[in-house]
């Protein structure tokens, strides 16, 4: 009964504009190789209620981002570079049962202003 | 400014970002090979530092002369990083990056939406760092020079440190000792301070 879920999603051709820059930051499709490695993701409940049929890495991945997890993450704990645990998460994200949390980014490309404001209030905090 | 409650009244002015909307920041700690890049990542992060692989496209020898088509090559970099919860929905990841000038020109999709860098230098090796300095300023990326605090490197004065790096004006320059997490959090604090002064 397993199923291959190696199929890859169909690319939307043509896409220049980052996800990011309209999406609030915030994404469940497949964001390809606008992810960047310091995105989260999270496992839905689709996903968790799906683990048991899918592939061992893949559920690896879903059950590992019950807690908030980067690409980065991702990649180092199944020992895979980041493009292909970029790939893993887009078909799982594709598929709704991971939640992608992109960056929040500026039209210069830094992140807001009202966020370096928290990440300096987090860090004095420490 | 903790409660939320009263958001009819507040307006859009003081809104607060939603509990649980996730965002991810990240700072690069560039430096040579050797300098404690790993080290600082560890004792900021609260998990163990995790390695991991990114494949980049590079350009092969000769990057200088932009009149020649280049040969585009895969080079595979090993990167460790750390990770620092900010606060119930904002996390902050360190990559340390290798920072042989070699590779410089393939941090562009690295850099993309970070905060910021440090780059870490040892005084007495100090020739690892000037590509990293270069490669910050071209690229407008707010980094701060932190002088990781070797045996011998003590009490080196400021200025000539600015001078001797090529530091830019304006540019913090910082004692670290990248074992201690406080002083490498002092180290973040000014990064942030100085990215924000940018930002205005």
């Amino acid at each position: 009964m397993t199923v291959d879920r190696r199929q890859r999603p169909q690319t939307d051709g043509g896409r220049v504009v980052p996800n990011y820059a309209f999406t609030a930051g915030r994404t469940r499709s497949a964001a390809g190789t606008d992810m960047p490695i310091e995105a989260l993701v999270t496992a839905t409940e689709l996903g968790v209620a799906a683990a048991a049929t899918l592939s061992p890495e893949s559920r690896a991945i879903v059950e590992a981002s019950r807690e908030p997890q980067s690409l980065a993450e991702i990649g180092a704990l199944l020992g895979v570079p980041i493009g292909v645990a970029r790939v893993l998460v887009s078909d799982l994200a594709a598929e709704d049962h991971l939640a992608i949390h992109l960056p929040l980014v500026g039209t210069d490309g830094r992140p807001r202003r009202e966020l370096l404001e928290r990440l300096l209030d987090g860090l004095r905090a420490r | 400014m903790d409660s939320v409650h009263d958001d009819r009244a507040g307006g859009a002015a003081t809104r607060v970002v939603p509990e649980r909307d996730l965002l991810p920041l990240k700072i690069l700690v560039a430096g040579g090979f050797g300098v404690g890049k790993t080290t600082l990542v560890g004792a900021l992060s609260e998990i163990p530092p995790l390695s991991t692989e990114q494949q980049m496209t590079s350009l092969s020898d000769g990057v200088d002369d932009v009149s020649i088509v280049p040969e585009k090559t895969t080079t595979t970099v090993a990167m460790d990083f750390g990770r620092v919860t900010i606060d119930d929905a904002l996390v902050l990841y360190l990559f340390g990056t290798p920072g042989q000038s070699r590779f410089w020109f393939m941090w562009d999709e690295l850099v993309r939406g970070a905060v910021g860098a440090v780059v870490l230098v040892d005084l007495r090796r100090i020739d690892d760092c000037f590509a990293a300095i270069d490669y910050f300023e071209n690229r407008g990326v707010p980094f701060v020079v932190a002088l990781n605090g070797f045996p011998g490197t003590e009490g080196v004065d400021d200025d000539i440190v600015r001078e001797a790096l090529a530091v830019p004006p304006g540019c913090p320059i910082v004692h670290v000792d990248a074992r201690d997490d406080a002083s490498c959090t002092a180290a973040l604090i000014v990064l942030v301070e100085h990215a924000l002064a940018r930002s205005a």
